[in-house]
């Protein structure tokens, strides 16, 4: 069977993964601390291909892409004010610890509330730990010390969802925290639809192929031996 | 395949969201004590998006956002000059009851005298102890002292509660501007530092410039969703336009 036709069928699959991953951060906009992904695209592997007769190199043959890794941009994004006290910002970088049912995960969205004990928490209900790995308890006005909410360096940092993040713990972090502050999304908002419109064209072009490809094998197929 | 749709799809829902909360405090941007809404938006799940993709790659779902509380930053205080308006300089809130009898808070001290010589808020609930306005008294005379204490000329003839909560984000808003102690807002307690300003109202504390800023904001990522919607469809059709 024509090799050609698998090629450009999981170009389109991995056309069809980065549309997904644009469609998120297209989604995520307005997200405080999100933080979008790239994508590495790679062959599965190449041939060397030869000429039978003379035994002359013609070139090498892809045998298809996939999207094989999203790696995470971890730069820190502007922070804008809200003025709203229990909202917090890093400058610069690090991450805020919580604790959840599952462990301790990480997140840049400092958008925070209390529980009915006076503790700084996630909104939903997890606590937020300080700089030594205690909670974080409100002051007597409802307002917290900047500087009490820890802020830690992660190594291995993974996307979880909920804004949360996996990775390990490795020491403070060199960001400083702001009271009354929220970091911005990540998404550029311009160069994501760039992305969207040049992927969707690529989507386009492996359909094209795909279809051309199919054509030439019903001609084989159905002219090739023919009588008349 | 479809999931890329759905994402899309909960982006938009998420900016539609914010939208509405922002509508409600442009609604309310004159409703004397309140307060405006903030709302979180949060990722939604990340997996392995399967074929096409290798084991390091992982996609998102798209995004949610809810009202996750209020903003209880102090509003401006207008200047009435009625004796029965009273105005909360500090955090807190007046403890009232409700018709039905449940216990409410609220920082809307347009405070009149009802009928059977109640001191109660517009919204019709008696304050909570009842403050009774003996016969007889003009109530433009009453004082009203910055701990609560309503006194006509030397006699005191009640007292208005201030009370707090420690979450005042656990509040549950009834939409009378009134708020309703949950689990998660923590017991009423007295709020020995709260002070009431009489002969004043507290402004609601929506910020226009600010509202209008986010309203903008969350219509270009509304239409940023949208596009994101319109194009998923467009890569359906194309994936369905393999076979002719």
């Amino acid at each position: 069977m024509d090799s050609g036709l698998y090629i450009a069928a999981s170009g389109m699959l991995a056309e069809m993964v980065r549309q997904e991953q644009i469609s998120n951060q297209l989604a995520n906009a307005n997200t405080p601390g999100f933080k979008s992904e790239g994508n590495v695209q790679e062959g599965f592997g190449e041939l060397l291909l030869h000429n039978t007769v003379t035994g002359a190199r013609v070139g090498s043959l892809s045998l298809g892409a996939e999207i094989s890794e999203t790696p995470l941009d971890l730069t820190p994004n502007p922070l804008h004010e809200t003025g709203e006290p229990l909202d917090f910002g890093i400058e610069g970088e690090g991450f805020f610890a919580v604790n959840t049912a599952q462990g301790v995960r990480y997140t840049r969205d400092g958008q925070f509330t209390t529980d009915a004990e006076g503790n700084l928490v996630t909104p939903s209900g997890d606590q937020v730990l300080g700089a030594n790995g205690g909670p974080v308890k409100l002051r007597a006005d409802g307002t917290v010390a900047a500087g009490s909410v820890g802020v830690f360096n992660v190594t291995g940092v993974k996307q979880e969802g909920e804004n949360l993040y996996t990775g390990n713990q490795a020491g403070a972090g060199s960001g400083r925290v702001r009271a009354g502050f929220l970091e911005e999304s990540g998404v550029d908002a311009a160069r994501v639809m760039t992305e969207m419109i040049s992927s969707f064209r690529s989507l386009e072009a492996d359909q094209k192929s795909i279809q051309t490809i199919g054509e030439t094998l019903s001609e084989s197929a159905g002219s090739v031996g023919a009588l008349s | 395949m479809v999931g890329a749709l759905t994402t899309a799809a909960a982006g938009m829902e998420a900016q539609q969201n914010w939208m509405d909360s922002l509508s409600n405090d442009i609604a309310n941007v004159s409703t004397t004590g309140y307060k405006s809404q903030r709302v979180g938006f949060r990722s939604l799940l990340y997996q392995a998006p399967g074929r096409g993709a290798g084991e390091g790659a992982v996609t998102g779902a798209g995004s949610a956002a809810e009202i996750i509380g209020e903003n209880f930053e102090q509003g401006s205080l207008e200047q009435t000059g009625r004796s029965l308006d009273v105005a909360l300089t500090t955090p807190g809130f007046i403890r009232v009851r409700t018709p039905a009898g449940a216990t409410a808070l609220t920082r809307a001290g347009n405070l009149q005298v009802s009928a059977d010589g109640q001191l109660r808020t517009a919204g019709g609930d008696a304050l909570d102890p009842p403050v009774q306005i003996p016969r007889g008294i003009d109530e433009e005379k009453l004082s009203i002292a910055p701990d609560g204490t309503v006194s006509a000329g030397k006699r005191k003839v009640g007292q208005i509660s201030l009370v707090e909560v420690t979450n005042p984000n656990g509040l549950q808003p009834d939409g009378e501007g009134t708020w309703v102690p949950t689990a998660a807002s923590g017991p009423i307690r007295e709020a020995r530092g709260a002070r009431l300003q009489q002969g004043s109202l507290e402004s609601s504390n929506v910020d226009l410039a600010n509202v209008m800023t986010n309203l903008s904001e969350a219509q270009q990522g509304y239409e940023l969703a949208g596009k994101a919607v319109t194009t998923q469809d467009e890569v359906l059709a194309v994936a369905n336009g393999l076979i002719r």
